[in-house]
């Protein structure tokens, strides 16, 4: 009788392994073929990798993704500029009139924007921002990101708000704060949790590609330093690319997916560290 | 309608009268009447459940914040209503400390005492606010521990200095009530020593209306002039402390006291 248990635990223990590490190939399979295959690309392309625009289709040289990285950086910058106050303000807002009908109503409103696919998003801010401004801009791509990501951090906000004791709450009114005040000070006790979901929302800005795709306009060639201009994104470009006969392309595209996978990589690494030293 | 009242001249007495509160359709205090007079301390005493802490959380309003709470009755502080004050002047008036320690994690020593006076303006300079400042960390026995480390965080203190701090931050309002809900259940005896004789000290020499929630007859008996006993929502009982002591007037008084509930 107690032998058959102890087998079943082990048995149990054993499937729930493999299965565990089941879930977990896809991750490694990923960042072993961008690894073995982005490497090589970018080492043949050398420091032009980071520098010059794609070569032409079919061309011996690679070229480089220098305007892919710097429509990213514009975009992750202004996506964020905009995205994460607006998400840190509504994730207070949720905290702070928790119960309150107008809470519910947004809890629900940014609940289904997290399901709404993304290219969606996209489509929208082509309707309302890229039609009326004629064209195609690296802003406009930064807007759909900054809706993307605002329920990822609100929710995050709202989440690491939670989580402070109401004990800390009560102090700060007991002292007469006002309640934003009082959101303030508990926002700053939860600092971590917050920060946890900035970053968050910054890696989603990073990797998302449906919502680039009718905005910024995939101006590959140009490295124009306005983002009021088209431009282009890393995700976007290998979305592209990948897709192409050109060999010179495809190794570009796994160059590029390389550099992707290493930020993502790097943002959600920081993000267990900032995790794991919550301590009140 | 909020009345313009934007001073209190102290001393204040703090009058409840006929007070019910109900949380979410449970009626917690069923018409409580009781006064605590400036400069004397006033323990209020009863089993879990009787509304203590609730009667306390009423009189600074923090009660306002639970979900379907519901007050009838009067709570007057200094002669004015509470609820036809603006909540955040009243509480710069009526200040609190509460069970758990519960300095801000992330402000410094220094920090959490002075938010206080800070946020309400009432310090006009930086030295005024230095002065504040230790003058409330002196109050709460705490300022010889941590006048070198003012610029530490509080996770550096043990849990009885959090506490000292705790009260040290509420002292900064320099308020004429002090409101306390249980400060020393968690806190060891040295601790508790020096937090009693901190409270005795803000009744006798500032003149301060404290309020005390206690569940131990002991510290009743040392720190307090009048005890209030609250039994299921009610007042059974409210009198000098020795009196209450020696010749309790109501069984549950007595079984309290015996520890028998």
């Amino acid at each position: 009788m107690y032998k058959r248990r102890i087998m079943k635990d082990r048995l149990f223990t054993l499937a729930v392994s493999v299965l565990g590490l089941l879930a977990l190939a896809p991750l490694f399979h990923i960042i072993y073929t961008v690894t073995v295959r982005g490497v090589p690309a970018i080492l043949e392309a050398g420091p032009s990798f980071f520098t010059e625009p794609p070569a032409p289709p079919g061309s011996e040289r690679l070229g480089g993704i220098a305007p892919a990285l710097l429509g990213s950086f514009w975009l992750a910058l202004i996506s964020t500029m905009l995205g994460i106050p607006l998400a840190f303000l509504v994730g207070l807002f949720l905290y702070e009139f928790k119960e309150s009908r107008l809470a519910r109503l947004v809890r629900v409103f940014t609940m289904s924007l997290l399901e709404i696919p993304t290219i969606l998003v996209g489509m929208l801010v082509y309707t309302i921002v890229v039609i009326p401004l004629g064209g195609f801009s690296v802003a406009a791509g930064a807007i759909a990101l900054a809706i993307v990501m605002l329920p990822y951090v609100a929710t995050y906000v709202e989440r690491a708000l939670d989580s402070v004791p109401a004990t800390y709450r009560e102090a700060a009114l007991g002292l007469g704060l006002s309640r934003a005040r009082t959101s303030l000070i508990i926002a700053g006790i939860a600092r971590r949790g917050v920060l946890a979901g900035f970053l968050i929302g910054f890696a989603k800005a990073i990797g998302e590609t449906a919502p680039l795709l009718f905005t910024v306009g995939s101006a590959r060639n140009s490295l124009n330093p306005s983002p009021f201009e088209p431009g282009d994104a890393v995700p976007l470009l290998v979305f592209q690319f990948i897709a192409t006969p050109y060999e010179n392309w495809i190794k570009l595209a796994w160059g590029a997916a390389f550099v992707l996978t290493v930020t993502v990589l790097t943002v959600f690494i920081a993000l267990r560290v900032v995790v794991r030293e919550v301590r009140l | 309608m909020e009345k313009a009242v934007t001073e209190l001249k102290p001393p204040l007495e703090v009058q409840i009268r006929e007070l019910r509160v109900k949380l979410e359709g449970r009626e917690i205090l069923k018409g409580v009447s009781l006064s605590a007079k400036p400069g004397a301390v006033t323990a209020v005493m009863g089993p879990s459940g009787s509304g203590k802490s609730t009667l306390l959380k009423t009189i600074n309003r923090l009660i306002e914040y639970y979900p379907g709470v519901e007050v009838e009755g009067d709570v007057v502080v200094g002669g004015v209503s509470a609820f036809e004050m603006d909540p955040y002047l009243l509480r710069r008036y009526v200040a609190m400390v509460f069970q758990t320690p519960n300095p801000f994690p992330h402000l410094t020593i220094y920090d959490n005492v002075a938010l206080g006076p800070r946020i309400h303006g009432l310090a006009k300079s930086k030295k005024e606010l230095d002065e504040i400042v230790r003058w409330a960390l002196e109050k709460a026995m705490l300022w010889d521990e941590v006048k070198d480390r003012l610029n530490d965080y509080p996770s550096k203190l043990s849990g009885g200095q959090q506490q000292r701090l705790s009260l040290a931050r509420a002292l900064a309002l320099r308020p004429p009530v002090l409101l306390l809900d249980e400060p020393t259940a968690n806190i060891d005896p040295v601790n508790t020593k020096k937090i009693e004789e901190a409270i005795i000290g803000l009744a006798r020499e500032e003149g301060t209306t404290v309020l005390i929630v206690t569940h131990t007859p002991q510290q009743a008996a040392r720190i307090s002039d009048y005890i209030a006993v609250l039994y299921e929502g009610r007042l059974v009982e409210w009198g000098p402390t020795k009196e209450v002591v020696l010749r309790p007037r109501h069984e549950i008084t007595r079984a309290y006291l015996k520890g028998e509930i």
